[in-house]
């Protein structure tokens, strides 16, 4: 168990991409299916991932389900949101990156204060909050002048409704992460080296 | 609920396109979404079906197969043929006009092409997916990322991550419809209840589903490590990669595809 080893390394993270990949099309366990909402739980491996093993592979596994949401959003969009805003990889990609990046060093800092389980909360927590704020904050410096976006659609005239559309999935899934995050991160905590 | 994966099915086949290098294929793909933004009339979205439908008579794989790519998207894809027409850059006789909506007649031209080009893309990547083995694709994206050795991206290393991922798909799909099904007899109801309820079902599905992740990794790790698993620098490859002049040919057809879209946009 106490090993570091290259080849450990490359496993764990491939079978998190693994989950990733499945979590994008199995309902219930990649996300939840409401009327007119669809609640991710995807961020909650990334944060996991960040979490027990440390914030660069955090990024890495945020890195690949941007690239995921990236590519579907051509190929297989997941929600009318998809082509409109997830087809710039500034949107798409970037904000998940930091996701691992943020709730990793938070979660450092918490552990070094002797609070790990408050620190597991808010990793989740903030993690999830700067994916919304992230996209949201980008569609609105990115689309604000500029009107036309990969489709066309005049994105700066539905503007506040993409935004209500992102804040009101943004809420529950921070408060999903902060409730998932310290139950199946204590289970996995000793899987930390 | 499984099976409707269209990501990384494989039709064995023995067709032109099955045969085409994967880098060629992945690398086309791309170049395919990048030139549909050329078009901008009816000729060359024309132009460009009768390619896209010629490539798919040409890899033998049945209709059927790219129907139902677009099938399960088909409201997804309305759905933004009428955010495009109701709030595009209006232009032309306008129809109807009311606060933030316009009808135009230049709206309804674009809203035609946006579906247009939703299909062209969902038929040329399934066309992808479907003539090449996840496997071969990741041997591609290896390839492709070599360039970036140059600022220590670690390459290899994430080349063999995606190969061990995309291998570990079914395995994982497998676990997870067992650790539903076991829930299930336990009595959590996975889509019923409220948000709260419906919260609450997921931890016992993705706690034991990480468990048992972790442990599978660190057997995978001993059994790599037993083999002589030392990094990625310098491996020899079981499946290598040959540049065909077939590569080269349907790169020509696409060069001409460009030329002909250039010449008949508007």
């Amino acid at each position: 168990m106490q090993r570091r080893s290259n080849a450990y390394h490359i496993s764990i993270l491939a079978v998190l991409i693994a989950i990733i990949i499945i979590q994008n099309v199995v309902p219930f366990f990649g996300y939840i299916p409401l009327p007119g909402l669809s609640i991710t739980t995807i961020h909650i491996t990334v944060i996991i991932a960040a979490v027990v093993l440390g914030p660069k592979d955090g990024a890495l596994v945020g890195g690949i389900w941007g690239l995921i949401t990236w590519i579907r959003a051509f190929i297989a969009p997941t929600s009318p949101l998809a082509p409109l805003v997830f087809t710039n990889p500034l949107i798409s990609v970037v904000p998940r990156i930091l996701i691992g990046v943020g709730a990793g060093y938070l979660f450092i800092w918490f552990q070094r204060h002797q609070r790990p389980t408050l620190g597991l909360t808010l990793a989740g927590v903030v993690g999830a909050l700067i994916n919304t704020i992230l996209v949201m904050g980008l569609i609105g410096l990115l689309y604000s002048h500029q009107a036309a976006g990969f489709y066309q659609v005049d994105i700066s005239k539905l503007m506040p409704y993409l935004l209500t559309i992102i804040a009101s999935n943004g809420i529950p899934e921070a408060a999903l992460a902060g409730i998932l995050t310290p139950l199946i991160g204590t289970a996995l905590l000793r899987f930390k080296h | 609920m499984m099976s409707k994966l269209i990501f990384g099915r494989y039709i064995p086949g023995d067709s032109l396109i099955h045969r085409m290098d994967p880098r060629a294929k992945l690398l086309l793909s791309f170049y395919f979404i990048g030139i549909i933004f050329i078009a901008n009339n009816w000729q060359t979205y024309a132009l460009l079906f009768a390619f896209t439908l010629a490539a798919i008579t040409l890899s033998g794989v049945k209709w059927s197969f790219f129907i139902n790519g677009v099938k399960p998207l088909i409201w997804l894809i309305l759905f933004t043929v009428i955010l495009q027409i109701l709030f595009s850059a209006s232009g032309g006789k306008v129809y109807w006009h009311w606060g933030i909506i316009t009808i135009s007649q230049l709206g309804l031209v674009n809203g035609v092409y946006i579906f247009c080009r939703f299909v062209l893309i969902i038929f040329m990547s399934t066309l992808l997916t479907l003539t090449t083995p996840p496997l071969e694709l990741s041997d591609a994206i290896e390839y492709i990322l070599m360039p970036l050795k140059a600022v220590h991206f670690p390459v290899y290393e994430v080349a063999l991550m995606l190969s061990i991922a995309l291998r570990f798909v079914p395995t994982l799909m497998d676990e997870t419809e067992k650790i539903m099904n076991a829930q299930r007899a336990r009595g959590v109801d996975f889509g019923e209840g409220n948000l709260f309820q419906q919260m609450r079902a997921i931890v016992p599905l993705l706690i034991p589903l990480f468990v048992s992740s972790f442990n599978r990794a660190e057997d995978l790790a001993t059994a790599m490590e037993a083999r002589g698993y030392q990094g990625g620098e310098g491996r020899s490859k079981f499946r290598i990669l040959k540049w065909h002049a077939r590569d080269a040919w349907v790169t020509l057809g696409f060069a001409v595809l460009t030329a002909a879209l250039v010449f008949l946009r508007a």
